[in-house]
């Protein structure tokens, strides 16, 4: 039977490498009476922050050729209801809860953290150090000293995994990720959404309300997103948790061939919530298939030598 | 916490019927027995052409009638999604989520008046059905569109049972009375006895909300909403609506606190407000 299981770092062991990204699964209990959760590896909640946060004015998503764009706002009930509230809940559910915490400056998620620290049945963080749709949510996560910075003082004050949620949208990701890792995080994940901006031609305007940028997801977004994780893969040794338009297994091999130790799955569940668990089913299969035991054999390591396909399968080339 | 989802079901059904309405509305129906068995007046389901990722998301229709095990909805090509949904020929797979929302409560009034506006006529066989079984004396229909041939035919309306009379209004006047739907409103409106139910474009909605201000309240007063939506089933929180809270204004959920609303618990100034849909 191959081994599905992944190391995250801090004692976090996933079940399977397979979780729903944050944004797209609630806190669990929006979706799950339609989500196995006892299937899935993780879940990672919807962003946290210091204070509720009653979310942007609609509209909020609009649809693009192959994805998506929102501009949700980080609506969410605020950590102490998180804490409190919620999560003394998630241990009903055998997938690891990874409360994604965001916030505009680096004492809000230290607070955050704190505050989640007393609470029990949380896995891990991730720190969404790149949320597009709230002002200033980008700055942490564009400079590599800054995102650092954040990291140090959330390591100083939790023993839990920490996860760091990186952006795209940045002219060097590779440095974005190296900083957080010497600054202590447990794994990055990679990547949060593109800035898009659709426009609405009868009205002459953007269709999302405020400045009309969003957020952009879905399978429109894959290739860049795996490029971003072989970018990641290249300056860190710790996990690497790829996510960006995965609808399928073979979605999900892509960014394990990539550098990715473990995958989220996003957008895709909203069309398909069953998306997730046919997944962690299609990996197990996906293994038997290549005959390997283990997904980290997937891997591709760029430095070595390529070996073509008649040679791989030890025949000679035709003449 | 949220709203249970326990009778949701992912179900692939089989077109078995495609009739062309006339103005472009298309009725497809679909063997789908879990919906058909449970869907409630009101409520809606997320359609697919069976499997297609093309367009990503799913779009959100009203179940319009349910017989047996079959369940239609009713639309128009307006879109990348819908063009592929009103293609569907018989025989064809159709996937729908369902069902979803909060369907409109139905209750013993003895009078009900049904306000459609042009695609707003969706929800409405099936509810009209649940009220006249609930024993509801008459039910009265106020439809209008922009012209005749965008009119929803009436007798799809009461299926055939006569304690429905159907009122048609076009702004054209091609058919029926000529203006909008609302101003039809009124006359049909006589307080505790009528319960008031309405689907159609926001501005029809907020004209309606204005009517209702200024009349004796009806025992029901509710609207079917839209609001562009991601997943349909209150995760994604993108169909966000004005609702006027406790302490002012707050957002509300289409898909899962909507689409059906009282009238009083919208914030129609704030609605108003907001930019105008957008097809995609």
């Amino acid at each position: 039977m191959p081994e599905l299981q992944v190391d995250l770092g801090r004692g976090l062991r996933l079940s399977n490498p397979v979780g729903l990204a944050s944004g797209t699964a609630g806190f669990g209990f929006e979706l799950a009476d339609l989500v196995d959760l006892d299937r899935i590896g993780a879940l990672y909640t919807k962003g946290t922050t210091r204070m509720p946060r009653a979310g942007n004015p609609p509209p909020r998503v609009a649809e693009t050729a192959g994805g998506m764009l929102n501009s949700i706002g980080l609506q969410n009930p605020g950590v102490e209801h998180v804490a409190t509230v919620y999560a003394p809940l998630f241990s009903q559910w055998r997938c690891a809860v990874i409360v994604n915490v965001a916030g505009a400056t680096v004492d809000e998620y230290v607070q955050c953290v704190r505050i989640l620290d007393g609470a029990d049945g949380i896995a891990g963080y991730e720190l969404n150090i790149s949320c597009p749709n709230i002002a200033h949510g980008l700055d942490l996560g564009r400079d590599p000293g800054e995102a650092a910075r954040l990291t140090a003082a959330v390591r100083a004050v939790t023993e839990r995994c920490i996860v760091v949620k990186l952006s795209p949208n940045v002219s060097d990701i590779g440095a974005v990720a190296a900083a957080v890792e010497s600054a202590g995080a447990d794994a990055i994940s990679a990547v949060n959404t593109f800035v898009g901006l659709k426009m609405h031609r009868q009205a002459r305007r953007p269709v999302l309300a405020g400045s009309g940028t969003g957020g952009l997801s879905g399978p429109a977004i894959k290739p860049l997103a795996v490029a971003a994780v072989a970018a990641v893969r290249a300056a860190v040794r710790i996990p690497v948790i790829g996510v960006g338009g995965i609808i399928d297994t073979g979605d999900a091999v892509d960014f394990i061939i990539a550098g990715a130790d473990a995958v989220q799955i996003g957008t895709a569940t909203f069309p398909d919530p069953s998306t997730a668990v046919r997944i962690v089913d299609g990996l197990t299969e996906h293994l038997a298939m290549v005959g390997i035991s283990h997904l980290s054999e997937l891997r591709w390591h760029p430095q070595e030598p390529t070996i073509g396909l008649f040679a791989a399968a030890g025949v000679a080339p035709p003449p | 916490m949220s709203t249970s989802l326990r009778d949701v079901r992912d179900q692939r059904g089989e077109v078995v019927a495609v009739a062309q309405l006339g103005g472009g509305m298309v009725e497809v129906s679909a063997r789908l027995p879990h919906l058909a068995g449970v869907a409630k007046p009101g409520q809606f389901a997320q359609l697919r052409c069976g499997g297609s990722t093309t367009p990503l998301l799913r779009r959100p229709f009203s179940v319009a009638w349910t017989e047996d095990d079959v369940a239609s909805f009713v639309l128009a090509p307006v879109g990348v999604g819908t063009r592929r949904l009103a293609a569907l020929r018989p025989g064809e797979p159709l996937d729908a989520l369902g069902p979803l929302g909060q369907g409109f409560t139905v209750s013993g009034a003895t009078r009900a008046l049904c306000v459609s506006g042009g695609l707003g006529c969706a929800p409405f066989p099936l509810l009209i059905r649940a009220l006249r079984r609930a024993g509801t004396q008459t039910v009265t229909v106020v439809s209008g569109a922009a012209s005749a041939a965008r009119l929803y035919p009436a007798a799809r309306f009461a299926r055939g049972d006569p304690g429905v009379h159907v009122e048609q209004v076009t702004e054209d006047g091609s058919r029926g009375r000529r203006g909008l739907v609302t101003d039809a409103v009124p006359a049909h409106l006589d307080g505790a006895s009528t319960a008031v139910y309405a689907c159609g474009p926001t501005p029809m909605m907020v004209a309606l909300a204005r009517i209702l201000q200024g009349s004796p309240a009806p025992p029901i007063a509710q609207v079917s909403l839209e609001a562009p939506m991601g997943c349909g089933y209150g995760t994604c929180l993108g169909c966000a609506l004005p609702v006027r809270g406790a302490d002012g204004q707050a957002w509300t959920l289409c898909c899962r606190e909507g689409p059906v609303m009282d009238v009083e618990t919208v914030d129609w100034d704030e609605l108003m407000t907001l930019p105008p849909a957008h097809v995609a």
